[in-house]
């Protein structure tokens, strides 16, 4: 455990890093991935979580619980991003964007951004809902065959083919 | 030292607990149970009773005796749900101010926190006679999707027992404390917390000390009180017809008819079939008669199955959440008294491909955690006089939990929970829109700040509306409360920059605050919560 002058010199540097991006508060390599962001995220808990330093001065407790929330903050910007690209790549609706008229996920992410889906034929649309669930499931193999399958029935759709180039790279990279 | 007590603070039972040297230590009541009811009564000969000993006046006096309290405690009256669950109750519930609601017994008004501190106030009492000392610190742990007001009157509770709340903590994250402690391990695992009232499943990553919920949900109105409710109205409707009665007219004997569906469903839970009579149903015409009922357990786990459904459902959720696959987790623990139903326990094993652990008591391990975590936020667990390290670890003798040569470490560490928020938490932009701060089961304690700017010319005045949920529509979100922020310098739209700071603290608790950019004036307001009663409201 670390001592009180370690942990307020470090809050101090964190709290001042107001412009850095996710990847340098944990500091981490950019392209690092999710499992190094847990790494540090852990490493920085096990030193400086809030609830390790209640014999602060309130001040003191409220710099380190700031910079703390900051870290918070910076791992879960990585993590949704994962989140995010586990389902299919560029489907994310644009911030502030209107909500599209689909249905919700649990998750809370909309489905399909209309004017993408609106692209493709109707029965492309089921085989891609498919190729969603699949990938919800986290099972990328079903999801290349059930894009490959949307294709098939239009396949002149040019997004479908991104989206199936995207899922293939997932699969290149291995679990 | 400090004593700080660990309570686990129930819909239909409450346990307490604390962190010793040796061990665990559970706190007994009046007939040496580990388990009290969280049933409070006021009988019309005077006092307060509460506890094992308030459970006997359920039959004679139903309207003096109130239970289930956590499922109004925070709550606005008016949800659609909370009505539903008023009509489960045999006591008066009225609508008191800020939308809270108000018990009634005879002339008497109460908060359900002051319901809830009565439950408080007898464990602690309990506890200061158990340990001959005085404690004035807890621990108490709530449901992982108890949302801002819930928790804010759970901890007023707290106070109006006289008790400093060191912390609020998730049932389930409780239970993988009580679990992972001392384990030294880096596992997955799930938690599937189906108690008396309320559901919640999270998925965990314990590494060594760290214990990390990666992904939380679950259901506030789903617990054993449903299953029985859905068997007493299957009884009522046997009644109905057998007898020539509607015991739905009656509150004392639809409590009798609940009482016998709770006992079916235990005996249904050991054995394949329930075969008997309820005796001593009082019918209009001044003659006593009785019900027969036979039923199979499969004629019960159909009658209950929907529930069930729905827990899977959300636990499925939960996996995909995580971003997980089943396989990854290596334990499953069961807590709560409803994860005893064979069907339960027969659907987890296939949803996980492997049987979830039934070795820990699912009643007592949510406080056996809590008591941990508050024994670790008091100092008490690790350092002191006389608190070797191997004695600060929880005893074989006194833990049900560990088994199977978990060694106790040389060094004991405390451990740190890494907790989520239950819900996204967002604001009502322009279009009647939610803006999204933070995320549903981001880590907490967190805090996002994001810049806003006016929708008309010269605007002077924003109101900035708080909700949870995860619409992207506002109005289909549940209403938090509401900032304002006034006095604004009159701009063109679009150039006042207004920051707005979303912090979730370690409890759970929402906290946001506001600030003109530019002038660097911060304009901090906090935020009127609905449904939580006021500081010292109502007494």
């Amino acid at each position: 455990m670390s001592s009180r002058t370690d942990v307020l010199l470090w809050a101090r540097r964190i709290t001042g890093l107001k412009k850095s991006t996710p990847h340098q508060l944990l500091e981490i390599a950019p392209d690092a991935g999710l499992d190094a962001a847990q790494e540090a995220f852990h490493k920085i808990a096990r030193l400086a979580h809030p609830d390790l330093h209640r014999g602060l001065d309130p001040e003191e407790l409220e710099l380190v619980t700031s910079a703390y929330a900051m870290i918070a903050n910076a791992y879960q910007s990585i993590r949704s991003h994962r989140m995010a690209t586990q389902r299919l790549p560029k489907m994310d609706p644009v911030e502030g964007a209107a909500p599209a008229p689909v249905p919700v996920t649990p998750s809370g992410t909309a489905g399909v951004a209309t004017g993408v889906a609106g692209a493709m034929s109707s029965k492309a649309l089921i085989y891609y809902r498919k190729a969603e669930l699949c990938l919800k499931r986290g099972d990328l193999r079903g999801a290349m065959l059930q894009l490959k399958m949307a294709i098939g029935t239009d396949p002149g759709s040019t997004f479908l083919r991104t989206a199936l180039h995207e899922v293939e790279a997932e699969v290149r990279k291995g679990p | 030292m400090a004593i700080a007590l660990g309570i686990d603070l129930g819909t239909t039972n409450s346990c307490a607990a604390v962190a010793t040297p040796t061990g665990v230590e559970f706190i007994l009541g009046s007939r040496a149970e580990r388990v009290h009811p969280s049933i409070v009564a006021f009988p019309g000969s005077g006092g307060v009773v509460v506890g094992a000993d308030a459970k006997r006046y359920r039959l004679t006096e139903p309207a003096n005796v109130i239970h289930s309290a956590k499922r109004f405690i925070g709550q606005n009256i008016r949800a659609p749900l909370v009505q539903l669950a008023l009509t489960g109750i045999r006591y008066k519930v009225t609508e008191g101010p800020n939308q809270q609601p108000i018990v009634t017994v005879r002339d008497r008004r109460m908060t359900m926190p002051e319901i809830s501190s009565h439950v408080l106030l007898y464990l602690k009492r309990c506890a200061e006679r158990q340990l001959g000392s005085a404690i004035s610190d807890a621990v108490i742990t709530v449901p992982a999707n108890f949302t801002d007001a819930q928790r804010t009157a759970t901890k007023e509770a707290g106070r109006l027992a006289g008790l400093n709340v060191a912390r609020l903590i998730n049932e389930p994250t409780a239970a993988a404390l009580a679990y992972g402690f001392g384990r030294n391990q880096d596992q997955l695992i799930c938690v599937f917390d189906f108690g008396g009232g309320t559901f919640d499943v999270s998925i965990l990553r314990i590494n060594g000390e760290i214990f990390e919920v990666l992904a939380s949900d679950g259901d506030f109105f789903l617990g054993g009180d449903d299953l029985d409710r859905a068997l007493a109205e299957v009884l009522a409707a046997e009644c109905s017809r057998v007898l020539n009665f509607d015991p739905r007219q009656s509150p004392v004997l639809m409590m009798k008819l609940m009482m016998g569906a709770e006992a079916i469903k235990v005996h249904l839970s050991e054995n394949d079939a329930a075969e008997g009579e309820i005796d001593g149903i009082d019918l209009p015409n001044g003659q006593v008669g009785s019900l027969p009922f036979a039923l199979s357990r499969m004629q019960f786990e159909e009658l209950i199955g929907g529930y069930i459904n729905r827990t899977i459902e959300v636990t499925k959720q939960v996996i995909q959440q995580a971003g997980l696959q089943p396989s990854a987790i290596s334990d499953i623990l069961c807590v709560g008294g409803s994860t005893r139903i064979p069907s339960v326990r027969q659907r987890l094993a296939e949803v996980f491909r492997r049987e979830p652990n039934i070795s820990i008591n699912p009643d007592e391990v949510v406080a056996q955690g809590a008591a941990i975590q508050a024994g670790s936020l008091s100092g008490a667990i690790i350092a002191g006089t006389g608190m070797g390290a191997r004695d600060a670890v929880i005893t074989q003798a006194h833990s049900p939990l560990l088994y199977g040569g978990a060694k106790p470490q040389a060094a004991l560490v405390r451990p740190v929970l890494l907790d989520v928020n239950p819900s996204t938490l967002a604001i009502q932009t322009a279009g009647g829109y939610a803006e999204r701060l933070l995320d549903k089961n981001s880590p907490i304690p967190i805090e996002r700040t994001r810049v806003f700017t006016t929708a008309r010319d010269n605007q002077t005045r924003v109101e900035i509306d708080c909700c949870r949920g995860e619409s992207r529509r506002y109005s289909e979100n549940e209403p938090l409360g509401k900032l304002v922020l006034e006095e604004l310098p009159p701009k063109p739209r679009g150039d006042l920059k207004i920051e707005v700071s979303f912090r979730v603290d370690a409890d759970g608790i929402l906290h946001v605050r506001a600030a003109d950019v530019e002038s660097g004036q911060r304009q901090e307001a906090s935020l009127h919560v609905i449904g939580a009663p006021a500081i010292g409201d109502g007494a």
